[in-house]
């Protein structure tokens, strides 16, 4: 056991508030839970040496503005240390849009706090237990809202900090959100959202893991897709000295669709961990997921694609591809597709590389007078890009393309 | 311009090229016609330095320099330009970044300045327009989801930006309609200044109709086997390639 884990159970007997019965049955769970180790399979890859005995304050009054997008107007809903700092009473919210804080009570927030997340997530049964600062947002049936709603969350320095973003979008409902996080300080932040997406609805979302330097942070996001929904996911991720996430896309309805596109860019000695999850558990439902990396110098990858597909999930279209690409010789990849297929009816494809240039686009490129250098470096960053490009949300690619081209440039650098 | 002398090219073990011969001088169009698997698209890729294609014998002087001593980047750099029958899609680069970091690459080579990013749009614009490509096209992937006819004027769209001293079309009509061949056809025909010369390779005569060569070279098993002016093209037209008594085997690309 470890003597943080001790700690958070320990504090978690102390956390009193409306979801408490619901915290109760987590807590339970978390205390069956054995700190995991190199035999831990979900933990294979990536040591929680730097959170075994982890002992910071949980509180800090920093304050923290959240960043401007150019050309991004969004609802803005920010965390510094897990304490939410924005006015909500404050905002002027579209018609069909509510936006509540977890602290109150709320039956939305009942549906959806921990029915859409597994509870086999270690962390995310710490975040369910220590998580009492939350959003819950709730998108009323057909309504469309077209500002994006960002969830900035900031993790300072020297403090353990937990957040909890519970969604839950009506029938043909449509909206964007955006989990936007970052730290560079000795931190520890958990992160957990759930998504809970009725019939019809499209969700359109980001996920923004910027964490660096000494941050630890560990968290996930969760979606359950009814009949015919939509999921159109990007999640960006750096490395920082710890960076875990978790991401279970569930098909509990029929023909719902999800894309699920991730990259992620790693700096020295960083260490990044991906287990992404797609659960078909019932029929005609289409899932595509990308997955790319980029790992320089010392630095440590590890993705793990699951796809189970479930009996009576006939029909299915799933689509998995990871490609990594490495550096330097110190850099590091551990990518596992898992394939789990118990429909008989189904097409499937799962491939996880370690990538090559391409030769014809490399030629292409020559003829046109490139340096052979300068090409190399647009085709390697090219396919993280593509990511970038692929994001519906253009004023979000323009914003980070620079700022993932220059983190690449920095790390050809040094590798 | 462009001198080859008894040029013999392979690709992997097969001979393709077999003692080809040209003379091309600043400001002629040369056609070159031809049943397919005769060497056609070979010469482009040979010219260019492509891998896998290797000179065995020859000599080829691009404006006073031996062009087969140089790089891919270096013969392009030096103004050799090949406008490709297939060109390739690169999604993750767009338009935009790849045509900048040409366009200031052959800058570089010919002593000029870089653009600036106002200065490259501008000229991208009128290339864009010129070409009848729709502006977006520059904030998306290389060719990327381009129909064959848009790949093929984003590549006289290059053509146009990147100036080259010796252009190779190879293939530029194929799969085009005649509306898009004409847009293809002016796009070219606004760069003949008297100075540029051209390659335009083609299996049917119907592209030299818009852009007229000033000699007509018929390649045939890697050699020419009959060269002369525009009047030759409309004989290929009439009679097709069967007098050459061979058969029309397929061509690698």
């Amino acid at each position: 056991m470890s003597q943080w884990l001790a700690h958070v159970i320990e504090r978690a007997a102390a956390v009193d508030d409306w979801l408490s019965p619901v915290r109760a049955e987590a807590l339970a769970k978390l205390k069956e839970q054995s700190w995991p180790g190199r035999r831990t399979e979900a933990w294979r890859y990536t040591s929680l040496h730097a959170v075994e005995d982890l002992s910071l304050p949980t509180e800090s009054n920093a304050q923290a503005e959240a960043p401007a997008i150019k050309g991004l107007d969004a609802i803005d809903l920010v965390f510094v240390d897990g304490r939410l700092t924005s006015d909500l009473a404050a905002l002027n919210l579209p018609e069909g849009l509510t936006i509540r804080s977890l602290t109150d009570k709320s039956d939305i927030a009942e549906q959806v706090f921990t029915q859409v997340k597994p509870s086999h997530h270690l962390f995310g049964l710490v975040n369910d237990v220590l998580a009492t600062q939350g959003i819950v947002i709730e998108v009323a049936a057909n309504a469309t809202i077209e500002r994006p709603i960002r969830v900035v969350n900031f993790a300072t320095d020297n403090v353990e900090s937990h957040t909890r973003v519970l969604v839950s979008l009506g029938d043909n409902a449509k909206a964007t959100v955006i989990e936007h996080g970052s730290g560079t300080g000795h931190s520890l932040n958990t992160a957990f959202a759930e998504y809970d997406i009725a019939d019809n609805a499209r969700l359109e979302h980001y996920r923004f893991a910027l964490h660096q330097g000494e941050a630890i942070h560990v968290g996930g996001s969760h979606f359950k897709l009814a009949n015919k929904s939509r999921l159109n996911s990007t999640l960006i991720g750096y490395g920082s000295q710890l960076t875990r996430l978790d991401v279970d896309i569930i098909h509990a309805g029929e023909h719902a669709h999800a894309k699920f596109n991730n990259a992620y860019l790693l700096a020295p000695k960083e260490h990044f961990d991906l287990h992404s999850t797609i659960e078909h558990a019932m029929p005609n439902g289409t899932t595509e997921e990308n997955a790319r990396g980029i790992i320089g110098d010392k630095a440590k990858a590890v993705f793990n694609g699951r796809i189970h597909i479930h009996r009576d999930a006939q029909k299915t279209l799933a689509e998995l591809n990871n490609r990594n690409l490495l550096l330097s010789r110190g850099a590091q990849i551990n990518t596992k597709p898992e394939l789990e297929i118990y429909a008989d009816d189904v097409q499937c494809a799962h491939g996880a590389t370690v990538a090559e240039i391409d030769e014809e686009a490399l030629y292409y490129l020559l003829t046109r007078g490139i340096d052979k250098q300068k090409a190399l470096v647009m085709l390697n960053f090219g396919f993280v890009q593509e990511m970038v490009f692929d994001m519906p949300n253009e004023a979000l690619a323009e914003w980070l393309q620079p700022i993932l081209k220059q983190r690449f440039e920095d790390m050809m650098e040094r590798s | 311009m462009l001198t080859i002398k008894d040029l013999h090219a392979r690709v992997e073990e097969k001979t393709i090229i077999k003692g080809l011969n040209l003379e091309i001088k600043p400001g002629e169009v040369h056609a070159i016609m031809g049943p397919n698997g005769a060497g056609k698209s070979t010469l482009g890729y040979v010219l260019s330095g492509r891998d896998g294609y290797e000179v065995e014998q020859g000599e080829v002087n691009f404006n006073g320099a031996n062009l087969l001593d140089m790089e891919v980047e270096e013969r392009a750099q030096a103004g050799l330009f090949l406008a490709f029958q297939y060109p390739v899609e690169i999604p993750g680069v767009s338009n935009m970044e790849f045509m900048k970091e040409s366009v200031n690459a052959m800058r570089k080579a010919r002593g000029e300045d870089e653009l600036s990013s106002a200065e490259f749009l501008k000229m991208a614009k009128e290339a864009c327009k010129q070409v009848n490509l729709p502006l977006d096209f520059l904030k998306r992937g290389v060719n990327e989801g381009f129909s064959g006819g848009e790949k093929k004027r984003n590549e006289i769209m290059q053509l146009i930006m990147l100036k080259p001293k010796l252009a190779i079309l190879d293939e530029s009509d194929s799969g085009l309609d005649v509306d898009a061949l004409q847009v293809v056809a002016n796009g070219v025909n606004s760069q003949r200044d008297g100075e540029r010369s051209f390659i335009v390779v083609t299996h049917y005569q119907r592209l030299l109709d818009f852009i007229e060569p000033d000699y007509v070279h018929i390649l045939a098993q890697g050699k020419i086997v009959k060269s002369g002016g525009p009047e030759l093209a409309k004989e290929v037209e009439a009679s097709g390639y069967a007098w050459l008594g061979q058969a029309d085997e397929g061509e690698k690309a």
